[in-house]
């Protein structure tokens, strides 16, 4: 990959320097130089720390705190990686993340894929309200209601719980997959579901056999999206876990980082493991969050 | 006192049946068709409320006064029911139901809650009796009184945490949407690598927050972050810029707010460079040429064609991106929030969050979150109308 | 099969009327066009019978059974929609079926049916393939097929063909009209083209401003439109109109406007005398404008002016100015004439039609 860039990257700059003889072509050098050198520095700006936590993640647990810039440094060893696994719990805080956050994702996307029908499909009175409702609950300050809700998962008893956490977390994303979801919705042909209606299904039934079914790239989106909120999530996780066996990776993350020794390397390469499935997931569906995130704001 | 009371357990007990007891009567209404009967109607306004009063009589002693409550809130309740599945519109309310009841349990709810908080005294000495009873002391106003004349934490007053927050807001804002246009800019020439380019631009808002942060805040470590070592460095490569002060610095104790905001800055300007890449590529060439012909220089496209044209993309993403910046917690969390962590850099929703679960003054930091909750309405209706106004003119 | 009949329909959404008290009866084995420009309420009739719009008001029978307020599936119909609405995530064969599988029909009487249905279309080879896989007309056969597969009382067509290019229309014509003959079911179809209209319908039904101008079989609404929508609706090119006021002079009924000015036949107007002072239109299909040759014989010619010629073919249409009126006539081609050049033409009495002008009704016989 890098090789074909490079080499890619050689041609373009021959094919430049030959004609650089013409003023115009070396103005459009000029300019092909600067673009790329300015994309190149901010490039490296953004992946720098990432790259970074790599090297530090590869570093002997003698040298943790030099003040060496080298990308591998020297005497890289995957020691940090097998401590992480063997020493502390990350297998458990990761399984602990999981479970919660598939758990809440299933839930909000369930919950979002009914109401955003209603909302795609029927006339109904309150509709509008209801958008609107759904819009202006962006607003809400979410560190404004994590006070309450820590206060009712406390008088449920449910503190240090999965059940607790996913209650808290279930329908944080709702309003944005209802959006994304009424977006698609709303591009499938009515006529589908009137062939359905006439075929013997009931308006429910043309939901669950047709629409759905159809609807499954935007559903996995909106999975995404859910997913990837409460994967992240720190601040309520926070209050609400207390026992460290509990921990999801964020809390437990932080523990490392925030003891009174900072256990830096181990630290480093729990992020890397955490970090690299998110980013794929992330690139790859980038380009629908976005279009989900625009959709809603441009049409109203 | 005792009349704000009992007026907070007629709202609570109205929820509680409203929410509960409708559902299950709505399914049975739906189902059975009760509703044609002539006897339902009767039979549940005495039936319902007996199975809800079983449920909810060990939460709290039942008297003459719940009766009443229950018998009310029935025939409200039954009457929506009876209006809503009559009418045309079951379906839709029936598939709207679900997701509207977990809205007005976990966001509707906590918010009327907080706004109950915030007259009583909820804090750590009193916690164990709401606990036990259910009953805080009511306090009135002085919640909202001590937001404006005490420190939420130790030593920052509230003015100097809204003037902090609204110079923190302004400054990611701007330079998200500058460092975002620019490098969309760049991106939206015909140049090679463009994908790879943006999957590493975009690198910073595909991180976990959490790592992301506590990665960047590594970075400015006094002795071992990168920017110190790098600023190390050139002071000791050019001495006249040492004379000038460049030199490491005591990023994380003495300048606390300026690292929050480089590290919110790295992290936002991602997502605004996407979203107004968006806008630009759905920009028609056709725009471009025609002003080629009419002699436009770059810097007069970019005004009169560019920027008109992504202004529907922009603002809302501005919009969306202002109220991400004014409750960001994560940021100046995770980067000052550790114990003997500085109080220097805090903004209202991060000191909110610090006032509840550092220092535990619960309804302290509710009445708090309702004053930043009215400031923040306030700014986006004042901002909202004024995007209207703008939209009727063109 | 099964008769249909519409008793005074009417459909409201809202403030605004679509269909203004619809009264159609189509018998058993009929083949029914309704045909209307756009937003005379046609598609919204045909919706209504399927059962996808709410009635306003009247009721409407299928076999006598009254099926206002029946489910869509119970009505025992089978519908081709305008974009075909086939199932995306099925394969032909799984659309097709599908309506029976919901029924839990026996598996191999399912086979059966999609394989009949599949045979009548040439579709056999198709059948493991997904709708997105075919090219427009296989997609139409698809569609026509999941409704032939359910054996249904009624079939209704949707404006089936506007999707598809000219000459595959043309095809497809002939494919629905081969089809009725064999399936020999009741279909109503309703499309806003009049060439189909006038090549598939036992009987066509016009319908305008949610009212339904007139019902009759495809040589009676063009020999005889009971008015003037009818008459300019049906018919390519477009009737020629003319408005003037019929009077009575000795024993002659005289048609005159400022342009031009006509004896009108007895055999046109029977009771020449109630007509005297009457604002009347005069229509005549450009076929029956006579020039040339075609006029030699005629009694009173009129004189015009040649405007523009525009060769089709075997035919010529030719837009003759009389006076301020322009009219077109239709001749055998090669009309040898350059324009501007003065022409005498005459008119076609026994097919010419007479319209009031204030009520718009047909009052020749």
């Amino acid at each position: 990959m890098l090789r074909k860039m490079i080499s890619a990257f050689n041609a373009e700059l021959d094919s430049l320097s030959s004609q650089l003889k013409d003023p115009i072509q070396r103005r459009r050098l000029f300019k092909f130089l600067l673009v790329h050198l300015v994309i190149i520095l901010a490039a490296a700006v953004c992946v720098y720390p990432l790259l970074r936590i790599f090297s530090v993640s590869l570093r002997p647990g003698d040298k943790l705190f030099s003040t060496d810039l080298s990308l591998v440094p020297a005497g890289a060893t995957f020691k940090a990686y097998a401590s992480l696994l063997k020493d502390t719990m990350f297998l458990r805080w990761l399984w602990n993340s999981l479970v919660i956050t598939i758990a809440t994702s299933v839930i909000g996307v369930s919950l979002a894929s009914t109401a955003a029908y209603a909302f795609s499909r029927f006339r109904f009175p309150g509709k509008k309200a209801g958008l609107i409702l759904l819009l202006s609950s962006q607003m809400i300050p979410a560190g404004m209601l994590i006070l309450p809700l820590f206060l009712m998962i406390m008088k449920l008893k449910l503190m240090n719980t999965y059940l607790g956490m996913i209650i808290a977390y279930s329908v944080s994303s709702l309003p944005f997959s209802i959006w994304i979801l009424k977006g698609y919705y709303d591009t499938i042909p009515r006529s589908l579901e009137e062939a359905a209606l006439v075929d013997g299904t009931s308006q429910v039934g043309a939901f669950w056999r047709i629409i759905l079914p159809l609807s499954t790239p935007a559903l996995s989106i909106a999975f995404l999206f859910n997913f990837t909120t409460a994967w992240n999530e720190y601040l309520v996780a926070r209050v609400v876990l207390f026992s460290s066996k509990q921990y999801t990776w964020t809390l437990g993350l932080f523990e490392l980082q925030g003891q009174y020794i900072t256990q830096w390397g181990m630290f480093a390469a729990g992020s890397m493991l955490v970090t690299i499935p998110v980013l794929c997931v992330f690139l790859y569906s980038s380009k629908w969050l976005i279009s989900g995130l625009t959709l809603g704001s441009v049409k109203g | 006192m005792e009349i704000l009371r009992s007026l907070y357990e007629v709202v609570w007990f109205i929820v509680l049946i409203a929410l509960g007891v409708g559902a299950l009567e709505g399914y049975f209404y739906y189902h059975f068709k009760f509703h044609d009967r002539r006897w339902f109607f009767p039979a549940a306004l005495a039936a319902f409320p007996l199975a809800a009063l079983a449920v909810s009589a060990p939460l709290s002693a039942p008297s003459f006064a719940h009766w009443l409550w229950f018998l009310g809130a029935e025939a409200v309740v039954a009457a929506a029911f009876r209006w809503i599945v009559r009418g045309r519109h079951t379906l839709p309310y029936l598939l709207l139901a679900p997701a509207f009841v977990g809205l007005a349990l976990l966001l509707v709810y906590p918010f009327v809650f907080e706004f109950y908080l915030s007259f009583h005294d909820l804090k750590l000495t009193t916690i164990m009796m709401w606990k036990n009873t259910g009953r805080i002391p009511f306090v009135g106003l002085d919640q909202y009184i001590k937001v404006f004349t005490t420190s939420p934490l130790s030593e920052v007053t509230f003015w100097a945490l809204l003037g902090r927050t609204l110079l923190w807001t302004f400054t990611n804002v701007f330079f998200h949407v500058l460092g975002g246009f620019a490098l969309a800019l760049l991106l939206n020439n015909s140049i090679r690598f463009k994908g790879v380019y943006r999957t590493l631009l975009v690198i910073p808002w595909a991180m976990p927050q959490v790592v992301a942060v506590l990665a960047m805040r590594g970075e400015f470590h006094a002795t071992n972050g990168f920017v110190n070592i790098v600023l190390g460095k050139i002071a000791a490569a050019f001495p006249f810029l040492a004379h000038l002060g460049v030199g490491p610095v005591q990023w994380l104790s003495d300048w606390p707010l300026t690292t929050c905001t480089i590290i919110n800055i790295w992290l936002g300007i991602p997502f605004m460079m996407v979203v107004i890449l968006g806008g630009l590529q759905s920009i028609s060439s056709s725009y471009y040429d025609a002003a080629d012909i009419d002699g436009a220089t770059y810097f007069q496209k970019l005004r009169f064609i560019t920027l008109p044209l992504i202004r529907p993309v922009l603002m809302p993403a501005v919009t969306l991106g202002t109220v991400w910046t004014f409750n960001n917690i994560n940021v100046i969390y995770l980067v000052t929030g550790q114990a003997g962590g500085t109080e220097q850099a805090d903004i209202l929703v991060s000191a909110l969050y610090k006032a509840a679960f550092t220092y535990n003054r619960y309804s302290y930091s509710a009445a708090f979150a309702i004053v930043v909750f009215a400031l923040l309405f306030f700014i986006s209706v004042t901002y909202l109308h004024g995007f209207d106004a703008a939209k009727e003119e063109r | 099969m099964a008769s249909v009949q519409f008793k005074g329909i009417i459909k409201k959404f809202k403030d605004n009327t679509v269909l203004n008290g619809v009264d159609v009866d189509i018998k058993d084995h009929e083949f029914v066009v309704i045909v209307g420009p756009s937003g005379c309420g046609k598609t919204t009739l045909l919706r209504m019978l399927a059962g996808l719009e709410d009635v306003t008001g009247g009721d409407i029978l299928i076999d006598g059974l009254r099926v206002n307020d029946l489910h869509p599936s119970k009505r025992q119909i089978a519908m081709v929609f305008q974009d075909y609405a086939l199932y995306p995530h099925m394969t032909v064969e799984e659309n097709m079926s599908f309506a029976l599988r919901l029924r839990k029909t026996d598996k191999g009487e399912i086979d059966a049916r999609v394989s009949e249905a599949a045979s009548i279309l040439q579709l056999q080879k198709f059948l493991k393939r997904m709708p997105k896989q075919l090219s427009g007309g296989q997609r139409q056969r698809v569609a026509i097929g999941r409704a032939i597969v359910r054996k249904p009382k009624v079939f209704l067509f949707d404006e089936p063909l506007s999707n598809l290019d000219a000459k595959l229309r043309e095809e497809m014509r002939v494919e629905i009209a081969k089809l009725y003959q064999r399936l020999n079911a009741t279909i109503i179809y309703v499309t806003h083209d009049q060439v189909e209209a006038m090549t598939l319908a036992g009987r066509i039904v016009i319908m305008n401003k949610g009212i339904v101008q007139q019902v009759g079989s495809p040589i009676e609404v063009y020999r005889k439109p009971a008015n003037l929508f009818v008459a300019g609706f049906i018919g390519s090119p477009t009737m020629n109109f003319m408005h003037g006021r019929l009077s009575l002079e000795g024993e002659k009924l005289v048609f005159s406007n400022a342009d031009i000015k006509l004896t009108v036949p007895p055999y046109l107007l029977s009771d020449q005398k109630k007509h005297d002072g009457r604002e009347v239109t005069l229509g005549v299909r450009p076929d029956d404008v006579l020039v040339g040759r075609d006029g030699q014989d005629c009694s009173d010619k009129v004189d015009g002016v040649l405007e523009v010629c525009e060769l089709l073919g075997h035919r010529e249409n030719l837009y003759i100015n009389v006076g301020g009126m322009r009219l077109l006539a239709t001749v055998e081609a090669f009309f040898n004439r350059s324009p501007g050049s003065a022409v005498q033409l005459c008119f076609n009495y026994r097919n010419m039609h007479v319209f009031d002008k204030a009520t718009e009704k047909r009052i020749s016989d």
